[in-house]
């Protein structure tokens, strides 16, 4: 099984803390990969890396076999923990956007989600409410046939309806030829999609294992093990 | 890239729009007024200065408007797509700096178009057949055109000065955030480059008159370039000579193209958003 | 949606589902289950999740897979209904356990039992 994702030693420094600590991970083809931690624990920082929005203090990253770059930029589908369209936008423009520089995108796709989220192709951006930028963000991501999504807080503040059809969304979407990274701290939610699952805290991996075995080990279920990991 | 010059005019046209509309009807407004019915020659003044007050205010606006764009990709939630998107740093400052420069101009055309006609339709004493044949001659049009060229260049340079400066507030060097007022750096960095322009100018005093076309070397030709002797980019506009310094302006381009691609660089691998 | 419980690996809760549905007759023999995706998608789990439960599934010959056709259920009888018989005796070891759990003995307990039965049949 390739390594779609191969992050070796990597630490992040800043001047009062390090945020991630020689962390070493990779992800194969076709898995999907929940980062679990709380807020500071490393988790946005190391998406942040791997979408080429910070650079690493040192060690190795990389997607496809390639440092980040353009290249990796062009094969991942990022969906941020905020809205990031531009906000003069309606949904056609971001779709346009995407269409444009992005040339896995796929129009039909996305068109079907829009539907799938009740939204409209002639809705202003700066009109949109929580819940319904988050879907949009969603719909523009999955609607890539990237091979690497990576999903920071997904259904992090969005209502309970609106958190169904985000998982919705994103289990019909699974293809095999494709990887996913997920990072949450809503893990009941989410640990039924999850492969595997990485729990980061401090900028440290503490526990790395596919999501069956952890619950067979420990008959518990990946919330239990969230809680009792975090609850020092 | 072009397709990112695309979606930046889509972004920021509305806003250049209303801009010429208003200095349209501030220009009209102060044409009628001033030219026939204020007659108090205080009132007049005044009014003319609160114009052109105002008309100093809109256009500090709209360029502080037209640079945000690119401060906002450093410091808003729209970097985060920007930066993610698989365009090179050369091709985001690049499409940046083409709308900048585009809006630029536009304004600055259409505030010369406006005061033309208005002086057309108001100035009764304006003659308009007796300045055009003023205007078209040779050496009019000449410094017409190297002044045209030299705000041009000019206005490149700062755009790259502010942008470079944007960018490095935005720069993480051995795990310290730079940070800072990027307009601080920009102060900084513009008195720098100017220093190093005065500098280049007094070490190799050979000149350029594109009068003769030929090349000089004068002390005296220093006594004429009295018109911001030795700013970046400048040539002296006057009757008889039409003179810049050679290395000066090599200096010039040197400097702008280094912070174009500095600041590319900068944005493409060295920003920690 | 189906709740998963805590205890046990998802793979085995949806194994267990499967086979339930098989002895209560609701999948019968020879039928063809839902594919890895639709399952996914129904019950909002990993796919590699389902595959998992169907390849064990397969593994104890409950079902065979047909390449490029699907996973269906075996028609041997008699797996059926080894199968049934296999959870009988495990609901019955549960109800024992139970029962002794509150205090009878097998005497209480095959009295009681007795009684139950012949209360239903009325």
């Amino acid at each position: 099984m390739k390594n779609i994702v191969e992050i070796n030693n990597l630490t992040k420094k800043y001047s009062n803390k390090i945020a991630l600590d020689n962390i070493s991970l990779n992800i194969e083809e076709g898995k999907v990969v929940g980062i679990l931690g709380p807020n500071g624990s490393g988790k946005t920082t190391l998406i942040k890396i791997l979408t080429g929005l910070l650079r690493q203090t040192s060690g190795e990253v990389l997607i496809d076999g390639q440092k980040i770059g353009i290249y990796t930029k062009s094969i991942v589908s990022y969906l941020p923990d905020r809205n990031f369209l531009y906000k003069w936008m309606k949904i056609k423009d971001a779709s346009d956007l995407f269409k444009d520089f992005y040339s896995d995108f796929d129009e039909g796709k996305f068109e079907e989600l829009l539907r799938f989220m009740k939204l409209d192709r002639d809705m202003r951006i700066d009109t949109l409410s929580k819940g319904m930028h988050e879907k949009l963000n969603l719909s523009l991501v999955l609607a890539r046939n990237a091979k690497l999504y990576v999903l920071d807080e997904p259904i992090a503040g969005v209502d309970p309806v609106a958190r169904d059809e985000i998982l919705n969304a994103i289990i019909n979407n699974y293809n095999e030829k494709s990887s996913m990274i997920i990072t949450t701290h809503l893990v009941r939610d989410m640990e039924n999609i999850l492969d595997d699952v990485v729990f980061l805290k401090d900028g440290k991996i503490i526990l790395s294992d596919s999501a069956e075995s952890l619950r067979e080990e420990r008959n518990m279920n990946i919330d239990d093990i969230y809680k009792e990991v975090f609850s020092q | 890239m072009f397709k990112y010059i695309k979606y930046e005019i889509k972004g920021t046209y509305k806003y250049i729009l209303g801009v010429l509309a208003l200095v349209l009807i501030l220009t009209i407004a102060l044409y009628s007024l001033v030219g026939n019915i204020i007659t108090n020659p205080i009132a007049r003044n005044m009014f003319v200065g609160l114009s052109m007050m105002i008309l100093f205010g809109t256009a500090l606006a709209t360029f502080l408007y037209i640079v945000g764009s690119f401060r906002k990709e450093l410091y808003e939630d729209r970097g985060y797509l920007t930066f993610t998107l698989p365009i090179t740093g050369n091709q985001i400052v690049g499409a940046k700096l083409i709308v900048a420069l585009f809006w630029i101009l536009v304004i600055l055309t259409s505030i010369a178009i406006y005061h033309f006609i208005a002086m057309l339709i108001y100035m009764t004493s304006f003659e308009l057949s007796a300045f055009l044949k003023n205007i078209f001659t040779v050496e009019v049009m000449k410094r017409i055109l190297v002044g045209i060229f030299m705000t041009i260049l000019n206005m490149i340079q700062m755009l790259t000065i502010i942008y470079f400066s944007m960018a490095l507030g935005r720069v993480t060097f051995k795990n310290k955030k730079i940070g800072g007022l990027w307009f601080i750096i920009f102060l900084i960095l513009s008195w720098l480059i100017s220093y190093g322009h005065l500098k280049v100018v007094e070490l190799i005093p050979y000149y350029f008159d594109l009068n003769g076309f030929g090349v000089q070397n004068s002390d005296s030709m220093m006594y004429q370039m009295n018109m911001n002797p030795h700013g970046s980019f400048s040539f002296s506009l006057n009757i008889d000579s039409l003179i810049t310094n050679i290395a000066g302006l090599i200096y010039d381009v040197i400097v702008t193209v280094g912070l174009f691609l500095g600041t590319s660089y900068l944005v493409e691998k060295k920003i920690d958003l | 949606m189906m709740e998963f419980n805590n205890n046990l690996p998802i793979y085995i809760q949806i194994m267990n589902l499967i086979k339930s549905k098989i002895v209560s007759g609701e999948i019968n023999g020879g039928d063809k289950l839902s594919s890895v995706r639709d399952l996914s998608k129904e019950l909002k789990v990993n796919p590699n999740t389902i595959q998992r439960a169907y390849q064990e599934l397969e593994r104890e010959g409950i079902v065979f897979t047909q390449r490029g056709m699907g996973t269906y259920v075996t028609e041997d009888i008699q797996v059926i209904r080894s199968l049934k018989m296999n959870m009988a005796s495990e609901i019955m070891n549960k109800f024992i356990d139970d029962m002794k759990r509150i205090g009878l003995n097998m005497d209480e307990i095959k009295k009681m039992f007795i009684e139950w039965i012949e209360k239903e049949d009325r």
